[in-house]
């Protein structure tokens, strides 16, 4: 071995870990995606609406007609086990990536930061060589077979996971979160039916307690993952937390197990060596020790470099907006910020033609599911592309120069509802727009 | 050094699998904890639900015995005999407006009893034929329910309707009218009966379909349909300002202001719980002491407005525009209120949908 000449990056390291994070992965999205089929939300979410809150820029993501997200959705749930299995891998990882990013992409209304996260993964996951070992790939082709692979591949998931606690972590340092318990204060007594602990629920130091220890959990947790001797401990804690916030909030739905499952990736390849080992048809080790290698390392390594420098950067972004981050929600997406604030708003839209010869007052439910809506009236960049819908309908309707106006109430964690934008801005004027909204009316 | 931080780590763990544990072995066995909201239940099934559901049984038997009258010898008299027990039976019907889920949804009840405005046309055209499908889930007006007894009972030429041509139509409509709600609203209170009383008093969670969930969602949806099709729509909000009086509630036997006070009356009344605990009360108990005393406070605004509207309100769309405008606004606040502070306050969900708790 010629160990000096190879960056630590890229010193071979056991492929298991790597095996193991495939086959979970790959089960865990299948479950995740029957469920969702088995719960309606094809239908409630993407056949029912007649408006979607897309993407800027990804306006063109719409629903398929008629059958065809069924379709879709068939084809994600197949890549899926062809990912558990290492079915012709390549494939497999970009189908799943395109077409899970694609449904995500369709309305803003269903973003979940754990979506979010497992599209990332999944694009990772297309350049990993996860299928170089106890895949049906290599029962196919045995030449690819590798036992080894470079130390980045499974760092780059780790790296993954600890911007997700840790950012997830730092949003948790705010007055509302540590000194009012918000808005913990405010769901825990939601939860006073539970067995034994139930009456605790309506304890304020209760709501400390849970507030201060998933912010320390958050912060912390990687570091004592990352440490050998801390280790079991640490992921004993992380199953115990996230079944934990399970039981509590089982609104957050798959987020726990997700997080569950991905952070085997912190154990050593010996611990996954053993843990394959007890799975039927897996080899011993050596049988061809050969580790993979990229063909293109330098340009790998300049890609690895970006997507980590975007990856730091991005969660940063409302550091470029004025005012609170809560109330204005500007840079508050793709920041994994989970469980932070309780918000909730009720908005009246008025469409008028321009002089003032027509108005009329919106029915929201006609435009929107109650989902929409729910969402639309807590966050400006949504409630601005309502606006320019409701304008474009009433155009059809015939109305010169419709102009939009919305009087919208906002609560946050715990206080009393307010006045959330300037219900005096015809919001069919406003363009959207990366900058500050100015409509929005000042927290304070 | 070392043994310290293992310590504490084995100590934080131990704490959370505790906790996870705990949680765990009670699992989904749903023995309540929660003495307040099981109390907060039994009130609201016991004291205000069920026997507003008795109390709407007895006033349509009371139309009934009256209608019959009526229809045996049709005469201004007989009609003018009608008016008070038709008014108790709608009014009471407000009472149980907002308590549509469950049993109450699952047998169609608002939709079947009070979908308005009045589809004339499709009702006289029933008439003649007679073919017509009362069992079929009504869209946007309605053929059958109160809507369609107030056309029937009390609009212009309703007496010489029912002693003209298609005299025995017309009443055999009526009485499938009442064949339908009576059925309905039996199959309601049966399935209370028969076991809903006791899931909905022994599920205390907050989730959609739970009941205090659907409590309060169902309060912002009455408070929406007050402001909305009660008051907005045909005072022309949706319509450019143009007044559509003649789709109010209750517009030809012109009892669209006791309706609307009765409902709003009713909501207040299961918002306090009555006598017994009620969303007030929880309100209290999570610290919102503030936030019940302005709702209370917002409910009598909302009422004084409406009482300042002169009778009928479908001429005071257009001859006291602004009294109307006022119970509106005062009505969109009410709903503010309930919709945002209070379902925020209680962690009422509104979806089944994952969410990020945002």
């Amino acid at each position: 071995m010629t160990a000096t000449k190879i960056p630590s990056w890229q010193r071979p390291v056991s492929i298991a870990p790597l095996v193991t994070f495939r086959i979970v992965f790959g089960l865990l999205m299948f479950g995740s995606l029957l469920r969702f089929v088995l719960r309606g939300w094809i239908d409630t979410l993407y056949v029912q609406p007649t408006f979607h809150f897309t993407y800027w820029g990804f306006e063109w993501v719409q629903p398929f007609a008629g059958a065809g997200m069924y379709i879709l959705f068939g084809i994600i749930l197949v890549s899926t086990l062809m990912i558990t299995f290492g079915l012709l891998y390549r494939l497999a990882t970009i189908l799943f990536f395109l077409g899970f990013t694609y449904v995500e992409l369709i309305d803003v209304t269903t973003y979940l930061n754990h979506y979010y996260f497992i599209s990332l993964v999944a694009f990772i996951m297309i350049w990993l060589p996860a299928n170089r070992r106890y895949a049906l790939d290599t029962l196919l082709w045995p030449v690819i077979r590798r036992d080894k692979v470079p130390a980045w591949t499974i760092g780059i998931l780790r790296f993954q996971l600890a911007i997700v606690y840790v950012y997830a972590g730092l949003a948790k340092i705010n007055s509302d979160w540590l000194l009012h318990a918000e808005p913990m204060k405010t769901w825990l007594p939601a939860r006073s039916h539970l067995p034994l602990v139930g009456p605790l629920m309506y304890k304020s130091w209760v709501a400390y307690v849970f507030s201060w220890f998933g912010c320390l959990y958050d912060c912390f947790i990687v570091f004592f993952l990352l440490n050998r001797r801390t280790r079991p401990w640490a992921y004993a804690v992380v199953v115990g937390f996230h079944i934990a916030t399970a039981l509590f909030f089982p609104g957050i739905g798959m987020f726990p197990y997700v997080m569950i499952v991905a952070t085997l990736i912190f154990f050593s390849g010996n611990f996954h060596e053993r843990l394959l080992s007890w799975l039927p048809g897996y080899g011993g080790n050596g049988t061809n020790a050969k580790a993979y290698t990229f063909s293109h390392p330098r340009a790998i390594q300049t890609v690895v470099v970006i997507y980590i420098v975007i990856q730091l950067l991005v969660p940063l972004r409302f550091l470029f907006y004025p005012d609170n981050l809560f109330w204005n929600e500007e840079g508050y997406r793709f920041s994994w910020r989970v469980m932070l604030m309780e918000k909730a708003g009720t908005a009246y839209f008025t469409v008028k033609e321009a002089g003032h010869q027509r108005a009329t007052s919106i029915s929201n439910a006609t435009y929107l599911t109650p989902l929409q809506e729910k969402m639309m009236s807590t966050q400006p960049d949504m409630i601005l592309k309502y606006a320019h819908y409701l304008q474009q309908d009433y155009l059809k309707k015939g109305w010169k120069n419709p102009e939009v106006y919305a009087e919208i109430y906002v609560a946050l964690n715990g206080q009393r509802s307010r006045l959330f934008i300037d219900s005096t801005i015809n919001l069919a004027a406003q363009p959207l727009s990366w900058r500050h909204y100015k409509w929005i009316l000042p927290y304070k | 050094m070392k043994s310290t931080r293992n310590w504490l780590i084995a100590a934080a763990g131990c704490l959370l699998f505790g906790c996870g544990k705990d949680s765990n072995s009670g699992g989904s066995t749903g023995n309540s904890t929660d003495v307040f909201k099981k109390n907060m239940l039994v009130n609201y099934a016991d004291t205000l639900i069920l026997p507003s559901y008795s109390d709407l049984q007895a006033k349509l038997i009371l139309l009934e015995t009256a209608t019959e009258a009526f229809l045996a010898a049709p005469s201004a008299v007989t009609q003018q005999a009608l008016k008070l027990p038709f008014k108790n039976a709608y009014v009471s019907y407000e009472g149980i407006s907002a308590v549509y889920f469950g049993p109450g949804a699952s047998q169609q009840l608002n939709n079947t009893f009070n979908t308005f405005p009045t589809a004339v046309t499709k009702i006289e055209s029933g008439i003649q034929s007679g073919n017509y499908n009362l069992a079929l889930v009504i869209a946007s007006d309605s053929i059958q329910g109160f809507p369609a007894l107030d056309y029937l009972f009390f609009s212009a030429n309703a007496v010489q309707q029912f002693n003209g041509a298609t005299a025995n139509n017309r009443k055999k409509y009526v009485k499938d009218i009442f064949a339908r709600m009576k059925l309905l609203l039996t199959n309601t209170q049966n399935q209370w009966a028969a076991g809903y009383r006791d899931v909905f008093v022994s599920n205390l969670q907050t989730n959609v379909g739970s009941s205090i969930g659907s409590l309060v969602n169902q309060f912002a949806f009455e408070m929406d349909a007050l402001k909305g099709p009660r008051i907005g729509w045909p005072f022309g909000k949706q319509s450019n300002g143009i007044v559509f009086a003649d789709k109010c509630e209750g517009y030809f036997s012109a009892y669209t202001k006791d309706l609307s006070i009765a409902n709003l009356t009713a909501l207040k009344k299961y918002y306090t719980g009555g006598n017994g605990n009620g969303i007030d009360d929880y309100l209290i108990l999570l610290g919102k002491q503030q936030l019940n005393s302005d709702v209370l406070a917002q409910f009598n605004l909302a009422l004084n407005a409406l009482n300042a509207i002169p009778d009928p309100m479908s001429a005071a769309f257009t001859s006291n525009a602004a009294l109307v405008e006022t119970a509106y606004r005062e009505t969109q606040k009410l709903l503010t209120l309930i919709k945002t502070d209070v379902a925020s306050a209680t962690a009422v969900q509104i979806t089944y949908m994952d969410n990020d708790g945002d």
